[in-house]
């Protein structure tokens, strides 16, 4: 070693040696910075090739010997990959990738891949300096490039077809989130961890599941249709949004429940739901409908109290688009019940100017949605009125009937009745389709039919589906349970279930209120009748 | 699978530092022309006003493109190299090293990279006008032949092929049937070694015609039109007895 002692510059000679003998072959074991991977505080390290591959290449052997195997089918083999010109590569033990285990069992693994086309341009050299100043240079014989393994691998395959399904749309989402979150709360905060070092951010994982409940200003915006918060989630990275995601759509499905339950809706969701084939709504409400249906039904059609039935009417009339509606629309075409082409009708009814025959579906709608629904919540019983008369309003042949004017339809209707005419009942049914409290349909069915003299409703479409009876029983019923206006009697006998057209509902029910001769009081300036019993 | 091999972390905990140094492949082949001893140049590390430099020199005998031993090759590697240095900050870099023995060690930790680049001259230059020239060759020519060649694809009366063929078969003469015993004997034996065969095969091993052949394996085997083992002969279920061991016991008339 030379040192030349120079006037501006100093500088130090050393000689360089290129080792022929050696018998080790240097590689270059190349981690990434961020994983702050220092070799120095290693204890322990154990290293071995990753022969994995080698299955893969060796799968063409198939079973030698006697038992299972052709005469020749080695040369074959090989001939029809000539034929074919298959190529396949050669298991290269040198090439296979390296497993490296850090500090025992409890440490870390890396794995490393071989970098491909180091060594065709350029050489590699590693100099290092030897106790006498030399440098001794040795070639570079491969490089590998090593990556932190991780233990936890069972959530990827999980994860990936999360990620997938959400971006499908037209998944059950809400409840693979759920259940995804309940799984993991199972099995605790290791995946937590795991799932944060996948990610490699800083996930409010924790926190968001803790603030489950905690009202969030994005996840008010995410309670949207899921669709839409499918949407614009699967467009954000992961991580975050996704833990927002989960607790967003957690809380979402909450307040759905919730709002269905108050029907205090958001502006926003207008419409949302309409026509949406959402499994989880239907499946959800409809199964607990299901179930209330099955209870308060006694075998029989759809029986249904008088207080549902009514807050259902009013419901249904409303022709605002609400979750429930387009939830009922759903549920009915999905459950197929007897009211098809319903929602198309209910539409139709936006229109004015209609047939009867649409207003009568449309009645008909009406009660098979709110059998459907069970929890009919506040009615709007102010939309219900207007509703109501410019429905019946837009009938054409029937006297528009004013809230103030029920009464005056009546009286001339009662009038009209002194003259002798009789209208005619529907055909019997066995439903008592709107009255929950136990009847005696049997008992009723044959007196109404016996009353009346076989002549068939004019012009009326046969009603298959008729269940109420438009009887002085029931009318006496509804009278001594409460005071009624005139209008809510009507009501309650729509005509689609009475199987009588309007005109004849009137006369009918003027007839029995005649017969029944019921107390008059006057609730807010309207007419109301009732009984004592 | 190998064995897994325990690594020998001394040179990580020495904190030996290397450099990594990325050197031209006619340098690198140069280097592989030394001696015995090893040496082939010099390091120079100086400052400079203020900045390391580093520097690198050929030695002599090593700048002949030729064989060594020859001086006055026409084209001489270049004798100056300067190092550029730069710092791992990107990679955390490790060498380790694998004997021929499978013992692998940790040599130590790369703290510098650097870039062998010659000082430029004319003889490099030229150098690399040589080396582009080389490497833009296509492996393939084209050449176009002045007379069509001769030698090959004569007509001829009888292929070489077709007559070795037809000599081989006069001289083996047509298939004689052997005796129906004998024939299934070879045939367990045969079926003994495959589960599987061809008829041709069959026809190979027995050397009995086609027909016969055909009859006896109908008695005693079945045929497989599809699946895996496709168009392929082999023995009743009751006739074999396949086991790991090879042996069998057969049924025979």
């Amino acid at each position: 070693m030379t040192s030349l002692g120079g006037s501006s510059s100093s500088a130090t000679e050393y000689t360089v040696r290129v080792p022929k003998n050696t018998s080790k072959k240097y590689n270059i074991m190349a981690f990434n910075s961020g994983d702050r991977v220092n070799c120095s505080t290693w204890t322990q390290a154990r290293m071995e090739r990753d022969m994995s591959a080698r299955r893969i290449y060796g799968e063409e052997e198939s079973a030698e010997g006697a038992a299972g195997s052709e005469f020749g089918k080695k040369h074959r083999e090989e001939a029809r990959r000539k034929k074919y010109g298959i190529v396949t590569r050669e298991f290269k033990g040198e090439d296979q990738p390296w497993i490296l285990k850090v500090n025992g069992k409890a440490g870390k693994r890396f794995r490393g891949l071989k970098k491909g086309g180091v060594t065709e341009n350029a050489s590699y050299y590693i100099f290092t300096q030897c106790p006498d100043g030399a440098f001794e240079a040795f070639p570079v014989h491969g490089w590998y490039n090593f990556t932190p393994q991780f233990k936890h691998r069972t959530l990827t395959a999980e994860e990936a077809e999360e990620e997938w399904g959400r971006r499908n749309k037209v998944v059950n989402h809400f409840s693979i989130m759920l259940q995804r979150r309940f799984r993991e709360q199972e099995r605790g905060g290791e995946d937590d961890d795991d799932e944060n070092e996948k990610s490699g951010k800083k996930k409010k994982k924790g926190g968001g599941r803790g603030g489950d409940l905690r009202i969030h200003d994005l996840e008010e915006d995410l309670e949207m249709s899921s669709d839409d918060s499918d949407s614009s989630m699967g467009d954000d990275g992961e991580g975050k949004t996704k833990a927002k995601k989960a607790t967003g759509k957690g809380k979402a499905k909450k307040k759905k429940r919730k709002s269905s339950d108050k029907e205090a809706l958001e502006d926003s969701d207008d419409g949302d739901y309409e026509g949406l084939e959402v499994d989880y709504m239907s499946d959800e409400s409809s199964s607990d409908e299901e179930l209330e249906k099955g209870k308060s039904s006694k075998g029989e059609h759809h029986p249904k109290g008088i207080d549902e039935a009514s807050e259902s009417e009013e419901e249904s009339e409303e022709e605002k688009q609400n979750e429930e509606e387009a939830k009922d629309e759903e549920e009915e075409e999905e459950e197929g019940k007897k009211t098809p082409v319903q929602p198309e009708k209910k539409k139709k009814k936006d229109s004015s100017g209609e047939s009867e025959s649409s207003d009568d579906s449309d009645i008909e709608g009406e009660t098979a949605s709110a059998l459907f629904m069970k929890k009919r919540t506040p009615p709007k019983r102010g939309g219900r009125g207007s509703a109501g008369s410019s429905r019946t309003g837009s009938r054409p042949g029937t006297p528009s009937i004013d809230s103030a004017s029920t009464s005056n339809t009546l009286s001339a209707a009662a009038s009209k009745l002194e003259q002798g005419k009789r209208p005619t009942l529907g055909p019997s049914t066995d439903s008592p389709a709107a009255k929950r409290l136990k009847m005696e349909p049997s008992s009723q069915s044959p007196v109404p039919s016996g009353k009346s003299t076989p002549q068939p409703p004019s012009g009326k479409s046969t009603p298959s589906s008729s269940d109420v009876q438009l009887t002085e029983e029931a009318v006496r019923r509804y009278l001594i349970r409460k005071p009624m206006t005139t209008k809510d009697l009507l009501k309650k006998f729509q005509t689609k279930r009475t199987g009588l057209s309007s005109e004849q509902t009137v006369n009918v029910l003027a007839q029995i209120l005649k017969r029944l001769n019921p107390e008059r009081k006057n609730v807010n300036d309207k007419m109301h009748f009732y009984l004592t019993e | 699978m190998s064995d897994k091999t325990e690594v020998n972390l001394t040179g990580v905990k020495q904190s030996k530092g290397v450099w990594l140094v990325k050197v031209p492949k006619y340098l690198s082949q140069q280097w592989d022309k030394a001696t015995e001893k090893g040496e082939v140049g010099k390091i120079t590390i100086g400052k400079k006003q203020g900045k390391t430099e580093v520097r690198f020199s050929l030695d002599e005998e090593l700048t002949a493109l030729g064989d060594v031993g020859e001086k006055d090759a026409s084209l001489q590697v270049p004798r100056d190299h300067s190092f550029t240095m730069h710092t791992v900050d990107g990679q955390t870099m490790a060498v380790f090293s694998q004997s021929s023995a499978d013992e692998i060690s940790l040599e130590g930790m790369v703290v510098h990279r650097a870039e062998c680049r010659p000082v430029v001259s004319d003889n490099y230059m030229k150098l690399k006008k040589l080396q582009i020239k080389a490497s833009t060759k296509p492996q393939r020519l084209s050449q176009q032949l002045e007379r069509a060649v001769t030698t090959v694809f004569k007509p001829v009366a009888n292929h070489d092929f077709n007559v070795e063929h037809e000599k081989k078969k006069k001289s083996e003469g047509k298939m004689v049937r052997a005796e129906r015993q004998v024939v299934l004997d070879m045939l367990f034996s045969a079926f003994e070694k495959h589960q599987y065969y061809n008829i041709k095969d069959l026809v190979d091993i027995t050397k009995q015609p086609v027909t016969y052949l055909k009859e006896i394996m109908r008695e005693i085997g079945t045929y497989n039109s599809k699946g895996a083992h496709q168009s392929t002969w082999e023995l009743k279920p009751e006739y074999r007895h396949y086991q790991s061991a090879e042996e069998e016991e057969m049924q025979t008339d």
